[in-house]
């Protein structure tokens, strides 16, 4: 196996960030539901970690996760979501390409531990509601989707829930690598892709 | 291909730089999301709201910037006369409902232009002269080039299920999605392969600098409509 970084690695990343984008915007899409949206940690990785599973098992190079995780927090910022988008975006990549370094991008079980470590860039998708960014932002909300709806909002997400979405994001992303591990088994391995 | 970063260039006359249309694309998604509907931001919303229209226009994408217009004027319509008189469930779906069109479809279709507008040369080359390192700008052409052609994937396999009389019967959305997404990832695998085998063709990975005949050039306007959105984000965050 060669070691070198190459162009193929480059658009390996592409697509596979663009599927994982597109799985992903399709499941934020419920997530504008006021209680759906604070188990959105939960329920987003276990659909994105199907593809991220296909994208892990063709990693070789370090880097790639973290080419990913520049390139999710840029679309993210683009589309409006606050700064710190950036800090949780690049350090969870980070974190997924040591655990994946760890496994020496071939064992399964650093790969579902990869896909729960870089779950937890969905919190910089939240954080708005949290500590010094909430009054702002909600304020922001009101005159946009009315104050029912801020107040359905602010109700569900007090301080103590940002913690526990560390851990929804966590399970749910062992739930979303386990289940992409099966999907992998069930499908790609018989035919030869992985 | 309907849509994507397309192979020709279009000579029309009013041609921007892609830095210019990165720059409205940011001011306009900043200031449409987080922005507030009252003083001057409600201006500034107005503002940016126009532009992807007036642009949709000068690419003679008449059809696509007329539902946008439709669109946008819906949502706020229902947002001015109709959600103060009804209240419960319903307000609040509608509320959501438009709350996402008026604040998201702007800038999803000032991209949509961005992405349309521009070839992956023009955008390669400005990325260039922004000093943007290669290996976050080829990811990125790969990636909208790709966007597209998930869309085609999707509609595909949505055909296929309903010949075969699966879809409608399948009521487990984890069977569902099991469907829909293996032969979306099994399509993506074979896609990655076969763009890497082209670019190996293209001299890609050949290294050394990297070549253009499409011409790209900062001018008057091009200025003028940078220097703008950089008034408005700096009016937006005063604000």
């Amino acid at each position: 196996m060669e070691r070198k970084f190459e162009i193929k690695d480059l658009i390996t990343a592409g697509i596979f960030t663009a599927l994982y984008f597109a799985v992903t915007f399709a499941v934020a899409c419920i997530g504008f539901i006021p209680i759906v949206m604070v188990f959105m940690p939960l329920i987003g990785p276990i659909f994105t970690g199907i593809p991220l599973m296909l994208y892990f098992s063709k990693i070789k190079h370090f880097g790639m996760i973290t080419i990913t995780s520049v390139i999710i927090a840029i679309l993210m910022f683009i589309t409006g979501h606050p700064y710190p988008i950036f800090i949780f975006c690049i350090g969870a990549g980070l974190l997924t390409e040591l655990v994946l370094k760890a496994g020496d991008y071939q064992s399964i079980r650093s790969c579902v531990l990869g896909s729960s470590t870089f779950s937890l860039w969905m919190l910089g998708m939240v954080i708005a509601f949290f500590f010094g960014f909430r009054e702002s932002y909600l304020n922001s909300l009101v005159d946009g989707y009315g104050q029912e709806y801020v107040d359905k909002m602010s109700e569900y997400t007090p301080t103590w829930v940002f913690f526990t979405m560390i851990a929804m994001c966590i399970v749910g992303g062992l739930i979303g690598g386990l289940l992409g591990a099966k999907v992998l088994k069930k499908h790609f391995r018989k035919a030869g892709i992985v | 291909m309907e849509l994507g970063l397309s192979s020709t260039s279009d000579n029309s006359v009013q041609k921007l730089d892609p830095r210019t249309k990165l720059c409205l694309l940011i001011a306009i998604s900043l200031i449409m999301v987080g922005g507030k509907t009252v003083g001057v931001e409600y201006i500034l919303r107005v503002i940016c709201a126009a532009i992807p229209f007036v642009l949709l226009l000068t690419v003679r994408h008449i059809k696509s910037a007329l539902i946008y217009v439709m669109l946008l004027g819906l949502s706020v319509f229902c947002e001015g006369s109709v959600i103060p008189n009804i209240s419960g469930a319903p307000n609040l779906i509608l509320m959501i409902l438009c709350g996402i069109i008026s604040r998201f479809v702007p800038g999803y279709m000032m991209g949509w232009y961005t992405v349309r507008s521009t070839s992956v040369s023009e955008f390669m080359t400005a990325m260039d002269r922004m000093r943007v390192p290669y290996f976050i700008t080829i990811p990125f052409s790969v990636m909208f080039r790709y966007f597209p052609t998930l869309g085609e994937e999707y509609r595909s396999i949505h055909d296929a299920m309903k010949m075969r009389e699966i879809g409608q019967s399948v009521k487990n959305p984890f069977i569902y999605i099991e469907y829909v997404l293996v032969p979306i990832m099994m399509s993506t695998v074979r896609i990655a392969d076969e763009l890497s085998a082209a670019s190996l063709t293209k001299g890609l990975c050949a290294g050394g600098k990297r070549t253009h005949i499409c011409q790209i050039s900062i001018k008057f306007y091009d200025w003028l409509l940078m220097l703008g959105s950089l008034v408005m984000i700096v009016l937006f965050f005063v604000f």
